[in-house]
């Protein structure tokens, strides 16, 4: 995956302050945690045992062995009884985010609608930020930026998500996936089947769950072309030309549900979930359904 | 040119062109229109699909049969297609073309002009110089490229004058001045000419002559002459083939000065009759005011026929010494006057006070030496209006004192008493003769008869300025003619009786034509040059070739004899002369001329004006070309999908939106309507920004309140401009008082009076109490006197405690502002208002009040920012903005007086009136 330089910081602050809108606009998001028995670091969720956390889980007596400042005066005044207030034992949950910044998604249809590149990423960014603020360790698929969590890692992850690919259509990053974390594929995902087979099987064989969200234009959806037109990719690697546009609409579309039923049996095998989004809809129905989608996915 | 189909070919090989028209089929038919590129990442997903048909990869034969269209329209466009071609044998050389340019060609000019502009392009397409001779005003030949004629074409105009011996001769010589031969192309104007042969015979010796004959026959009208009590009008014609009927125009001004028809007359010409003649009987009053007949429908000067004096016939009042004289009427002084002026003026008998309203031309007083004082001053009012009074002298007149020791207003000169006798009986000398006039005479140029002898007059007493009054004398040089001016008119005398008694003048045929030189009579016929010798004619109205009247007072005067002798040229125009008030016209047809069409020899070529003019189809056929290429343009984006039908509607909108013309955008703050679905306070401006600023945003401060705490809810406040707005949809003004405020304009003070009158109120604003209060005056309030002192302001008081001003709304005390203290005053209460035992306000049910004038400043106090913060403070502390609430309260109190009147003032009844009710 080559990766162009970050641009300067204006572009960087600009999407993080879109994506901090959108988060703002919603609870912390709740990643149900798994319990795994490796990578176990504390998280803000309850393991059902006492432990290290901040919230409340029982009142126990002092017992030997326990420092003098474990002590919580405020019980223990009430009886002779010395207590030790134990807290919940919480853990994080690891997400890994891959959204493609590949020159197919540096599309739009019209002037009044925002690049799917630009949605993918404020959505990514915004499901990025809402996970850190719920505690969990978010960070890329592949090596590039390993999970971490905490206000820095969202100007990390900005960062890189400011980046573009210059190839027409990115592959899923599937490696350096920790095992039995969670992960959020955003892309049009139009470009070869087999790179996302690989990376979902890849990614199901390590216990990873997660999501994958299609993020297309209305006009990929509609297909309003009429007359003799010569379609390209962006980078114009790819040409189709066609006398009567009209006449390929059903074949079009036809192939397009096609590939998302391939897609969404894939999901389904590999246990994760599968979800549309058009740049022409409000991106906050896209973050409520990775919200959504997320929390409900199988503990 | 080749000529298919009635359309000629500059350029017809290029049709040639047509043939490649099958080749661009087959072309532009292998040919599809080219694709639109467009970015599409889903092309993935495309890849691999088949198109179905290969419909569209061809252009539609419509489109294609539009495009054949567009180029055969651009190469037939290209060979230069001429609609009626001149297809004439074309010669080579120069060419010469003569204009008769006279009155007669200008019923037709517009067609000689079209013909010459299709014979100049005909003789630029073929290469060949032009000059353009003009008979009637010729000029040096200047060969020149057909095309600068051509430009020239609209300076070219018909003279009012046919060509004359004179110009004949200098376009003879001009023509002599050019070497080599030339082809001539003669534009007769349809009347033969005199010198026609010469001109032939120079023409015919330096090349061809073509002669372009006028489509229409010429038609002229004569002078009108006054035959027994009638307008004699006559025709003439040139071509005497049918019979025509003519209908003549009698145009002059009616009573408001307007140019109209006064009446029309119709002359029928049989076959064969060149000349018809017909009638007019107009009522005198009618006659006076003819300026000219002319023949309905013809353009030219020959069918204008100015009238002058020969229809004018003066009226003239005789008034002789005694009504009822018994003496004989060979003796009656106005015996020979009659006799002199009957023929060819209205004479009106009567006494002077029966006369004078008629308000003739002219009043002869036949040795009439006294006037009662009410007629003397009536009849110098008329002399002074312009009349002119003729006196004859006699017996009476010599006996009277009559300008005897001094000059009499209506006499020229001081006689001396009694007069004297020459060779009668008892005197030694012999009766006088005359003495020739002087050159400034009006008489100058008459020849005297031998036998006008005077053997009596009244003599003139010597005075500084008798000499220069003195017209006519006889050979001793004793005036027998004297005249005066008066204001416009003039006063003469003769210095003789009317009759025989004491000259032969009267007797002789000089006597007539010195009434007619005074301008007493005008002549029945047109005088002829001997009667004219001496004078001198100014051009009042000369007629153009066209018979357009234009002002001649710019050309220069013609003699008398030549006037009426000389023919008609660029020195003597057409049209009315006058000299010493009487007025001759000249006219294009004389009494006396016929028209007559021209013979041409056989060696010449003949032909006639072109009916159908030649028609340039290239532009045409191009620009039909251009459209059928828009279409195209239109038609190939809507089938290659680039045109949507949105965008296309879109398109007209925005063409149909920039072809109307945008209406100039109402003013949102003076838009009525706005102002009247609302109520609006109105603060009048100043001049001052800042105070004007100040004004406005204590009024919207004031109408938050009312709209908070009220039902009263107004619209933004309006800087009202006194001099140019609209007061009425303005409940209340608040002005405040600056004293450099200019004083509004009367205009200004009647609106705002008008204002105040139909239920208007203005809240005058010194802003100076804490200055009033002491009791010294401020400028401002020194100012506000100023200002008001125009306005229909009733007495004032200071608001009474009982004034439903305290009470409109809140209970108030005082009225502060943003000071406070300074009394406000109001229209003050009606001197019968009486306290009622039991309750506590008079019954002061009069209208509202239309002033209230104080100092406190309440619009500082009102003010809010935009943010609804109070902008000024007031006071201090809780005090403070306790009376910044008063202040409100008071802005709430005068609205609603203002708006409900004095309803308050009611209701303060209603518990007395309850208790009488006895509920």
């Amino acid at each position: 995956m080559s990766l162009s330089p970050a641009p300067d910081s204006a572009p960087v602050s600009a999407l993080r302050h879109h994506a901090e809108d959108e988060a703002s606009a919603l609870p912390p998001l709740l990643v149900q945690a798994e319990h795994l028995a490796g990578s176990v670091l504390l998280g803000d969720h309850g393991r059902r045992r006492a432990g290290m956390g901040d919230d409340f889980w029982q009142y126990r007596p002092l017992q030997q062995g326990d420092s003098r400042r474990m002590i919580d005066h405020r019980r223990s005044a009430k009886g002779d009884q010395q207590f030790v207030r134990e807290r919940e034992w919480q853990i994080a949950q690891t997400v890994h985010l891959w959204c493609d910044l590949g020159a197919s998604m540096r599309f739009s249809s019209s002037d009044q609608l925002p690049h799917k590149i630009d949605r993918a990423r404020v959505l990514a960014l915004a499901a990025a930020i809402l996970m850190i603020r719920a505690g969990e360790r978010v960070g890329l698929t592949g090596g590039l930026l390993p999970p971490r969590r905490g206000n820095q890692q969202i100007l990390r992850l900005t960062e890189m998500f400011s980046r573009t690919d210059q190839a027409d259509y990115a592959p899923p990053e599937h490696r350096a996936l920790i095992p039995h974390a969670r992960a959020l594929f955003i892309s049009d995902f139009l470009g070869p089947f087999e790179e996302l087979q690989l990376a979902l099987t890849k990614a199901a064989d390590r216990g990873v769950r997660g999501v994958v969200l299609q993020v297309l234009d209305p006009a990929e959806e509609s297909f309003p072309f009429v007359g003799r037109t010569r379609f390209q990719s962006v980078t114009g690697a790819v040409e189709h030309e066609t006398l009567k546009a009209s006449a390929l609409k059903d074949r079009y579309l036809e192939r397009l549900a096609e590939r998302r039923d391939l897609l969404d049996r894939l999901c389904r095998d590999a246990g994760w979930r599968m979800g549309i989004h058009h740049t022409g809809d409000n991106a906050q129905t896209g973050l409520m359904w990775i919200y959504h989608a997320l929390q409900r996915s199988p503990v | 040119m080749s000529v298919i189909a009635g359309i000629g070919f500059t350029a017809p090989w290029l049709l040639l062109g047509l043939l490649v028209l099958p080749a661009l089929w087959l072309l532009l038919r292998a040919v599809p229109p080219a694709p639109i590129k467009r970015l599409f990442p889903a092309v993935t997903l495309l890849v691999g699909l088949r198109d179905d048909d290969s419909q569209t990869d061809r252009t539609p034969w419509w489109l294609l049969l539009l495009r054949m269209l567009a180029v055969a329209a651009v190469i037939i466009g290209l060979a230069g297609p001429v609609l009626n071609p001149n297809a004439r044998a074309d010669g080579t050389g120069p060419v010469v073309m003569v204009l008769d340019a006279s009155w007669a060609g200008a019923s037709h000019w517009r067609a000689l002009e079209r013909q010459l502009d299709s014979d100049l392009t005909e003789a630029g397409r073929a290469g060949r110089p032009v000059a353009i001779l003009r008979l009637t005003d010729p000029a040096p030949l200047v060969f020149q490229a057909a095309d600068v004629w051509a430009q020239q074409l609209p300076g070219l105009a018909p003279e009012a004058w046919r060509a004359t011996a004179d110009t004949v001769e200098q376009s003879l010589a001009h023509l002599e001045g050019v070497t080599g031969g030339f082809d001539t192309h003669w534009y007769s104007d349809g009347l033969a000419l005199e010198q026609q042969d010469a001109l032939l015979d120079a023409f015919e010796a330096r090349g061809h002559v073509t002669v372009v004959a006028p489509p229409a026959p010429v038609i002229g009208l004569r002078p009108p002459t006054f035959v027994d009590g009638a307008i004699s009008l006559q025709a003439v014609r040139a071509d005497t083939s049918a019979a025509q009927s003519l209908t003549v125009l009698a145009q002059g001004k009616d009573p408001g000065g307007t140019l109209r028809t006064l009446a029309t007359a119709t002359i029928d010409l049989a076959a064969d009759e060149a000349e018809g003649e017909t009638r007019l009987s107009l009522p005198a009053e009618l006659r006076g005011r003819l300026q000219w007949f002319a023949l309905q429908g013809r353009r030219s000067a020959g069918a204008i026929a100015l009238s002058d004096d020969s229809l004018r016939r003066r009226e003239v009042a005789l008034i002789g010494s005694v009504s009822g004289n018994e003496g004989l009427a060979l003796l009656s002084p106005l015996h020979y006057l009659r006799k002199a002026l009957v023929e060819t003026t209205d004479l009106l008998e009567g006494n002077l006070t029966d006369l004078l309203p008629a308000n003739p031309d002219v009043i002869v007083l036949a040795d009439v030496a006294q006037l009662p004082q009410s007629q003397e001053a009536a009849l110098v009012e008329w002399v002074e209006n312009g009349g002119l009074l003729v006196r004859f002298a006699g017996p009476r007149l010599a006996a009277s004192d009559t300008a005897r020791n001094e000059e009499h207003v209506l006499m020229p000169v001081r006689l001396r008493a009694g007069g004297r006798s020459l060779g009668g009986a008892m005197s030694w000398g012999a009766p006088k003769t005359l003495a020739p006039f002087a050159e400034n005479s009006p008489f100058f140029g008459l020849v005297i008869p031998d036998e006008v002898t005077v053997t009596s007059q009244v003599v003139a007493q010597p005075d500084p300025n008798l000499a220069e009054r003195v017209i006519a004398e006889l050979g001793d040089g004793t005036p027998l003619v004297t005249r005066k001016p008066l204001a416009q008119g003039q006063v003469v005398l003769f210095h003789v009786t009317a009759n025989a008694e004491w000259s032969s003048l009267p007797l002789s045929g000089l006597f007539v034509e010195m009434l007619e030189r005074l301008a007493v009579s005008s002549a029945a016929q047109s005088p002829d040059g001997a009667e004219l010798e001496g004078t001198t004619w100014s051009p009042v109205q000369v007629l153009d070739g066209f018979g357009q009247i234009q002002d001649g007072s710019s050309l220069p005067g013609v003699a008398g004899p030549d006037l009426v002798s000389e023919p008609l040229g660029a020195e003597l125009r057409p049209g009315v002369y006058t000299s010493n008030g009487r007025s001759l016209a000249r006219n294009a047809v004389g009494t006396e001329d016929i028209l007559t069409a021209p013979v041409w020899p056989g060696s010449v070529t003949l032909r006639g004006f072109e009916q159908s003019q030649e028609r340039i189809l290239g532009g045409l056929f191009l620009a039909a070309a251009l459209v059928a290429l828009v279409i195209d343009a239109v038609a190939t984006l809507a089938v290659s999908g680039l045109l949507r039908l949105g965008g296309g509607a879109a398109a007209v909108w925005a063409v149909a939106l920039m072809l109307s013309a945008p209406e100039g955008q109402a003013q949102e703050t003076d838009n009525p309507p706005a102002l009247t679905s609302e109520v609006s306070l109105g603060h009048v401006l100043t001049g001052d920004p800042q105070l004007d600023q100040l004004a406005q945003d204590g009024l919207r401060g004031l109408g938050d309140i009312l709209y908070f705490r009220t039902s009263v809810e107004p619209a933004n406040p309006a800087g009202v401009d006194i001099e140019t707005d609209e007061l009425a949809f303005y409940p209340l003004l608040y002005w405040p008082i600056s004293p450099q405020q200019p004083l509004p304009s009367p205009e200004a003070y009647e609106k705002l009076n008008t204002y105040l009158q139909s239920g208007g109120m203005i809240l005058f604003d010194t802003r100076d109490a804490d200055l009033a209060r002491v009791g010294a005056t401020s400028d401002a309030a020194r100012h506000l006197q100023r200002l008001a002192r125009p306005l229909d302001i009733p007495p004032l008081e200071p608001v009474p405690q009982d004034h439903v001003l305290t009470r409109a709304f809140y209970l108030l005390q005082d009225f502060p502002g943003r000071q406070r203290g300074a009394p406000v005053w109001v229209e003050a209460a009606p001197p019968d208002a009486e306290q009622v035992e039991g309750l506590p306000f008079r019954n002061l049910n009069d209208g509202v009040s239309p002033v209230v004038i104080g100092g406190n400043d309440w619009a500082a106090a009102w003010a809010v920012d935009e943010n609804g913060r109070a902008r000024l403070p007031v006071g201090r502390g809780f005090a403070g903005e306790r009376q910044r609430e008063l202040a409100y309260r008071f802005g709430v109190n005068l609205v609603m007086h203002v708006l409900t009147g004095n309803y308050k003032s009611d209701q303060v009844h209603v518990p007395a009136l309850l208790d009488r009710l006895g509920q």
